[in-house]
């Protein structure tokens, strides 16, 4: 396959390198070019060199977003990688054993829909299923079945509580995609693996711990990444579940948010470009970090 | 292995070694395996068990856990409320072109990438990977710029274009994985026997990628039906889709709860029957793509 491979690889990568270029390459130019000015949406852009840097330097709720992403880019993987690990492995392997096969607990392909059924939820139902959830009177689900609506919890309203309730639902939203991944990648692990490591005596808890966990870094390498991204993200459920778009008072602020409310809110074009810039630079340290960090020798199978 | 001593290994009657057959464990996983599953399931019964409902029972105080009386009069004035149609009809509209658009251009790129060896694809891939990771919101600014300039606000194509961009980069890479899976001896065999490299392609690459480009499209799917930004920002009300519909609609109405839930559920609907056709496929799909380094 040496001659004439150039046409093919021209004539495949024309379109996807051309819209690619146009509507990512350029449009990040773009943001990078309105983060030097003071644009508002018509007129020229005034040039303003490193202002709006500064600014946001200087802005407490930009201050306060970092924080909020710093709580989810810690709990958001840590605790969907450890639910779903646990239950892929229910799944597969925690059943016991029958025939010398390691099975997983019974009705396991039913849970396998179940798990993956919040990720096909649209976000705005997603948002209207946990408002009645969090609901403070005795109608939502949580305070109804806790004392009837008397003394709620005002999940969303009370500045201790609204972030962690958010990260309640993208764990909810998340888990199942990960049982699945995860569940992919044990059903590769030969099964003699198990059966060795069952003759050695290991119990449900070694198994997971120093037989499926190992074989499976790579694969829980990926999740932290995509889960970290995620935990950048956040601006879609925060803008259409949180009180006040990011409130209260900037608790569940995410970098996304503040760039949404910039544009719509106060036309900042120019700042909410420089806020772009930012969580670009942000995002791409992170995925960048974690690949060096998390590398270790992967257990050759 | 260093592990616990509690047990010993047992042999059943066939001789095989086994873990975890004590009785205690399994209770213990599959007590862990119900409980949890009620978590995830409990609040998407709750909005069923709400759309069935008639208005006065959705408010009862006390909930009950079945409709007393159930009706698809929610259903009916969800579908009779303003641009609920349009706004489905656009959705599908939008939805269908960029998951296939995407598709067709990235099985191209993906085959490149996957088959050719060229200057510049390392970077190639590290500029699709590394663009899919920054939010979507940093680039609305300059996306609507362009739309506006080209004047395809306000219109499906541009939001069917944004949407397949968006996606692409997803299925690139999943179907370069898929197609890296096919053993190169398969298009070696095929030239051998006289197919052009079109015809290998098209008649030994492109049929063993099937599955794959199943299992692909769920994702775009998924991505391109429940996006509202960039459609909310971009088009009026009556060139949204449904996302954007019920978001309205759950700020004006206040506490329509009935109608509100049936709503969202018939927007769920299409990815949920889509999913359960092809739920089979949807773990290698996720693997090839995201563990074949």
């Amino acid at each position: 396959m040496r001659h004439g491979k150039y046409p093919f690889i021209i004539g495949f990568l024309a379109v996807p390198v051309a819209l690619y270029g146009t509507f990512v390459v350029a449009a990040y130019v773009q943001t990078f070019q309105l983060s030097f000015t003071s644009f508002r949406g018509f007129g020229a852009a005034t040039y303003v060199g490193l202002d709006n840097f500064v600014r946001l330097w200087d802005d407490s709720q930009f201050w306060q977003a970092l924080r909020n992403h710093a709580v989810l880019l810690i709990f958001l993987p840590l605790i969907t990688i450890a639910i779903a690990l646990v239950f892929a492995f229910l799944l597969n392997v925690g059943g016991g054993a029958k025939g010398g096969m390691q099975r997983g607990v019974w009705g396991s392909k039913f849970y396998r829909v179940v798990f993956f059924f919040p990720q096909l939820l649209a976000l705005a139902l997603v948002a209207v299923i946990f408002g009645r959830v969090y609901s403070p009177d005795g109608s939502g689900l949580i305070n109804g079945l806790l004392n009837g609506g008397d003394d709620p919890i005002l999940f969303l309203a009370d500045q201790r509580w609204a972030l962690w309730s958010i990260l309640a639902v993208l764990i909810w939203q998340a888990v199942g995609f990960y049982v699945v991944l995860f569940s992919a990648g044990m059903g590769s692990v030969p099964q003699e693996i198990y059966e060795a490591a069952a003759l050695d005596g290991a119990t449900r808890v070694t198994l997971f711990f120093r037989v499926t966990i190992p074989l499976l870094w790579n694969t829980v390498q990926v999740a932290w990444v995509y889960l970290g991204i995620a935990a950048f993200d956040a601006f879609a459920l925060v803008n259409i579940m949180t009180v006040d778009r990011g409130g209260p008072d900037g608790a569940t602020m995410v970098l996304g948010m503040l760039i949404y409310r910039n544009i719509f809110d106060y036309s900042q074009y120019g700042y909410a470009s420089a806020i772009g810039v930012v969580l670009f630079f942000l995002t791409l340290t992170f995925a960048a970090l974690t690949l060096r960090v998390t590398r270790r020798d992967t257990v050759e199978m | 292995m260093a592990g616990k001593k509690g047990r010993k290994p047992s042999a059943d009657e066939q001789g095989t070694v086994t873990v975890g057959r004590s009785g205690l464990g399994t209770v213990v996983a599959n007590t862990f395996g119900v409980i949890f599953a009620v978590v995830m399931i409990f609040p998407v019964y709750w909005v069923l068990n709400t759309a069935f409902k008639p208005a006065p029972e959705v408010l009862q105080f006390e909930p009950s856990f079945f409709p007393e009386a159930p009706t698809f009069d929610n259903f009916i004035s969800a579908f009779n409320a303003p641009y609920f149609v349009d706004d489905l009809i656009n959705g599908m509209l939008v939805t269908v072109f960029a998951v296939f658009g995407a598709l067709v251009v990235g099985f191209l790129a993906a085959l490149a990438i996957a088959r050719f060896s060229f200057y510049g694809r390392k970077a190639l891939i590290l500029i699709i990977l590394a663009v899919q990771l920054v939010p979507l919101v940093a680039l609305l600014i300059p996306l609507f710029l362009m739309m506006q300039k080209v004047q395809l606000t306000n219109s499906l194509i541009g939001v069917g274009i944004v949407y397949l961009v968006l996606i692409l980069p997803y299925t690139v890479w999943t179907l370069r994985g898929f197609i890296a899976g096919i053993p190169r001896e398969l298009d070696e065999a095929a030239l051998v026997d006289g197919c052009n490299r079109w015809q290998t392609f098209w008649r030994i690459i492109l049929p063993l990628t099937g599955p794959g480009l199943v299992a692909t499209s769920i994702y775009g799917f998924i991505q391109a039906w429940n996006e509202f930004i960039i459609i909310n920002t971009f088009n009026s009300p009556e060139k949204q889709n449904l996302m954007a519909w019920l978001l309205q609609n759950q700020t004006n109405r206040g506490t329509a709860w009935g109608p509100l839930m049936a709503g969202a559920i018939i927007t769920s609907l299409p990815v949920v029957v889509f999913f359960l056709l092809i739920q089979r496929n949807i773990a290698t799909g996720m693997t090839a793509g995201a563990v074949k380094g």
